[in-house]
């Protein structure tokens, strides 16, 4: 790769580095917004991809871009109405899909944190999701979800206390 | 919840990770290395550009050349109307029409095809036509009678023929 390239790229190491260390959290946010494991690895690819190419330089893009890119994507979706249905027949089929790390020992807890985080509201949900999961700042999830960062903060904080309500039998 | 509870709330939650991307997932995705895409778009741009201005004069090539001709059939036609060797003529002559019957007639339709020099085929449906006037006079016996041949030419979008 020429390095004096203008529109100079990581090498296929650093995208996979760059991968293995953020897909997790994308797919993650992801699963929460389609519901159906086959879109929400398209949204991540596509999202991940185009917000690659906005971007002049060799440095990754944002992930607060990433993660914008993929809610505006299943908006997008959701609004295509045979999509809808074809998403919900394949939600049936596929089942729900664990949406945290099933370790041996853990997994009966992280089942619940999923059960409590799916009856979590959705505003409340993806904000909690960016902050824990996806490592953002506020500014960084005011800007992914296009709301103010004093928004991101209080839906934060009610997000946490309706979660830590739902999730009394996980952690006593 | 006071700050500590909230802090080791979010540590407790932190701990739990999220779930590890599927094998063919991440295949997937690593196959779609940016590099890759960008380095193929930048192939393609000239391309496209071409295209574009391409399928531009694909379809305004034949539209000039049917106005150009659709121009001189009308130039020339009008330049027969307008000769003034007629006029004289027929004024001249005092007629008074009893019947006047206008007709055309085609004479023939055939298709063209032509190649631009991209070597994309255009065609043209070219239909002849005779356009016919019959004036006639029935007190003095005069019957004039004008034939002009017309061509019409039509651009064709080659795929739905």
């Amino acid at each position: 790769m020429n390095s004096g390239s203008r529109h100079e790229l990581p090498a296929e190491s650093d995208w996979e580095q760059w991968l293995a260390r953020y897909a997790p959290a994308l797919l993650l946010f992801a699963r929460q917004q389609t519901g159906c494991e086959a879109d929400a690895q398209d949204l991540v690819q596509e999202a991940i991809v185009e917000s690659w190419r906005r971007q002049s330089q060799a440095a990754p893009p944002p992930l607060a871009l990433v993660y914008a890119t993929i809610r505006r994507r299943a908006i997008d979706l959701a609004r295509r109405d045979d999509r809808r249905a074809n998403r919900e027949v394949a939600a049936h089929l596929d089942g729900p899909e664990c949406w945290f790390d099933a370790g041996a020992d853990e997994r009966e807890r992280n089942v619940l944190i999923q059960k409590a985080m799916t009856n979590l509201p959705e505003i409340y949900r993806q904000v909690v999701t960016l902050k824990v999961w996806g490592g953002l700042t506020f500014s960084e999830i005011a800007e992914a979800l296009d709301i103010p960062a004093n928004t991101a903060a209080s839906r934060y904080r009610n997000g946490l206390i309706e979660l830590r309500a739902l999730t009394k039998e996980v952690f006593t | 919840m006071s700050e500590q509870e909230q802090e080791r709330f979010e540590a407790e939650l932190r701990r739990t990770q999220p779930a590890p991307v599927p094998r063919k997932f991440m295949d997937r995705l690593q196959a779609a290395d940016p590099s890759i895409h960008a380095a193929q778009r930048g192939r393609r741009q000239p391309a496209t550009e071409w295209t574009h201005w391409w399928r531009l004069a694909r379809w305004l090539a034949p539209a000039l050349a049917a106005v150009a001709v659709a121009f001189l059939i009308g130039h020339a036609n009008s330049g027969s109307k307008s000769n003034p060797a007629d006029k004289p003529l027929v004024a001249a002559a005092g007629l008074k029409a009893n019947d006047v019957q206008v007709d055309h007639e085609l004479v023939s339709s055939f298709d063209v095809v032509a190649t631009l020099p991209g070597g994309e085929p255009v065609r043209f449906r070219c239909r002849k036509w005779k356009d016919q006037l019959l004036v006639t006079d029935k007190s003095s016996g005069v019957e004039i009678e004008q034939n002009s041949p017309r061509i019409e030419v039509m651009p064709v979008r080659f795929e739905t023929y």
